[in-house]
């Protein structure tokens, strides 16, 4: 081959996907380039002392002093834009279950709240029906409007409480135990006494089988109502996220550094099951996983990573990857930190927190519709501006639950 | 190739703040940039991070960045550093027997003959493939793409030399 025809060749080369690549880019860039600290003093220093003087006075002198203040946070701050003030409905519907340093609050579609009580922890029944909440060594299950329904009192600390789909079981952690309770409160049954601090996950078709990681590291799926151990194998390194999917057929898990889906196949002569080897998701160079959870469907992997150069060049991405191809599309870029996802209970949603801006962002999944961006976050979980921890997301329930 | 004198000017604005001057500067330079880091790599997503990282280092570094230089090659040699490193972890884990998943096909409608290049290249090392994209892509001399790998210049001319008659013998093969 001629050199000159190599040079035709390579230059002609297109990468997949280039064009929306390079409008993600752009945003990024612009993002950074915008809060930049050298950007943000293009003035003269006589007119910057100026300006300066002439904004101190303001914040003196006038009442709107608070405002003022805030403005500047705004204009130098992450976040989307033209954000909504307040949170004033759920895009999509459904109702959310948010953890403040208060305790967890119920949100419904039309965005008003109610603090369930004095819990650390929550997690949604599987038709939102009730809410099992931690106190400490208490585990509760409650009702939506704050009604304690029961408690029981555990022998350690309680924590990723996970109700069953069938509403039959509710599993946890207690110290370094895994334990399952009948979903009314009775039965206790101590699963394994030495366990990963990983939650728990049940099968999603209702049976009643429950995986989770051993103190070994090695992943185990286990027949609560006695039937023992069906599978084990080896959890990928440092292990932080377990979920079953689609139809029993598959596990995520998640760690910082690697995403991996198993099948998980009924044996022809037991009731075992057989876990198969694991698929890798491809990341971006370098990324860390922060989050990630299939959809409701079980189709989708959405996957919430860290990514570039430390410091300002740090953006987060979510990247959704197709389950039976482990195709990746990247859904969104935004500077800083992003902090979890949620999806929603129909899957045409993915919730996201942005903790610096302060935002929770809701941004479609499927096809395309704007990002709604929604401010406040903080103040809207912490009324009296007791402040504390940014709220997290506990979970997007179901279908409104049926009158009762 | 975008005349040294006017990339001066956008930088010099880019630099006061002007954010048009920085998209100038951005779309006269994305695509070189994701398309040497894809030859590089061979991975869409990969190359796309990897010229984000070049262009945020770039930002970050703006108003330190003398502006009787040319950005191109400031930026590529990032690129291009940063894609070898990218290739070589990719190749240790490969080696260490971490399965992948499939990736997405070859985009509709690429011809036979660049499909040819890629998988040619793709038996090429990474640093031989970093050369040949260096100096047939982006057109640097092996003086300039010595001081951008920081290796002697007799190192490039040898990589870009067995480069292209592995790349010939491979292509030759596939024609047969």
């Amino acid at each position: 081959m001629r050199e000159q025809r190599l040079q035709e060749l390579l230059r002609q080369t297109e990468v997949p996907g280039a064009a929306d690549a390079e409008r993600r880019g752009m945003l990024v860039v612009e993002a950074a380039f915008g809060r930049s600290p050298t950007r943000r003093r293009p003035l003269p220093r006589l007119a910057a002392t100026v300006a300066i003087a002439v904004l101190l006075t303001a914040l003196l002198l006038s009442p709107a002093g608070a405002a003022v203040r805030d403005w500047i946070g705004d204009v130098f701050s992450a976040g989307v834009p033209n954000a909504e003030p307040e949170l004033t409905r759920i895009p999509g519907g459904g109702r959310l279950l948010v953890q403040s340093s208060q305790g967890p609050w119920v949100v419904k579609p039309n965005g008003s709240r109610r603090l369930l009580g004095d819990y650390r922890e929550a997690g949604w029944s599987p038709r939102g029906l009730f809410v099992a909440a931690v106190a400490g060594r208490v585990l509760s299950a409650i009702e939506p409007d704050g009604t304690p329904h029961w408690s029981i009192s555990a022998a350690a600390t309680v924590r990723d409480p996970r109700w069953s789909p069938s509403g039959l079981e509710i599993a946890y952690l207690a110290g370094s135990a895994l334990y399952v309770i009948a979903g009314d409160g009775t039965e206790e049954v101590r699963v394994d006494g030495a366990v990963a601090p990983v939650p728990p996950s049940f099968s999603s078709r209702g049976l009643a089988q429950l995986a989770y990681i051993d103190g070994d590291g090695r992943l185990r799926i286990v027949d609560v109502t006695g039937g023992g151990l069906l599978a084990a194998a080896r959890a990928v390194a440092g292990i932080r996220v377990l979920q079953w999917g689609r139809g029993d057929s598959l596990l995520l898990e998640g760690a910082p550094r690697a995403l991996r889906l198993r099948s998980v196949a009924t044996r022809k002569t037991s009731a075992a099951l057989r876990i198969g080897s694991p698929t890798r998701l491809r990341l971006p160079a370098g990324a860390t996983v922060r989050a990630a959870a299939l959809s409701p469907d079980g189709d989708t992997v959405a996957a919430l990573v860290a990514a570039g150069a430390a410091g300002a060049g740090r953006r987060s991405e979510v990247i959704l990857f197709r389950v039976g191809s482990g195709a990746p599309r990247r859904l969104f870029t935004a500077p800083g930190s992003l902090s979890e996802l949620a999806w929603s209970p129909d899957g045409d949603r993915l919730l996201l927190a942005w903790p610096e801006a302060d935002q929770w962002l809701f941004v479609p999944a499927r096809g395309s519709g704007r990002v709604r961006a929604v401010d406040g976050i903080s103040r809207a979980f912490a009324p009296g501006g007791s402040g504390g921890a940014f709220p997290r997301i506990e979970g997007w329930c179901c279908v409104p639950a049926p009158p009762r | 190739m975008v005349a040294a004198e006017s990339e001066g000017r956008l930088v010099r604005e880019a630099q006061r703040g002007s954010k048009d001057a920085l998209a100038e500067l951005y779309s006269r330079h994305w695509s070189d940039a994701q398309r040497a880091a894809y030859l590089v790599v061979h991975d869409a997503s990969a190359s796309e991070d990897i010229a984000q990282d070049a262009f945020l280092a770039a930002v970050a570094a703006l108003d330190r960045f003398d502006r009787r230089r040319r950005l191109a090659p400031w930026l590529h040699r990032i690129v291009v550093n940063k894609s070898i490193d990218w290739a070589r972890r990719e190749e240790l884990r490969r080696a260490v027997g971490e399965p992948d998943t499939e990736l997405p096909a070859p985009a509709a409608g690429s011809q036979q003959v660049g499909e040819d290049l890629m998988a040619a290249l793709a038996d090429l090392p990474p640093d031989q493939r970093a050369v040949v994209v260096l100096r047939h892509l982006l057109g640097y001399t092996p003086g300039q793409i010595a001081r951008m790998l920081d290796l002697p210049r007799g190192t490039v001319n040898s990589r870009l030399r067995r480069a292209l008659d592995r790349l010939r013998s491979l292509l030759e093969e596939n024609d047969r």
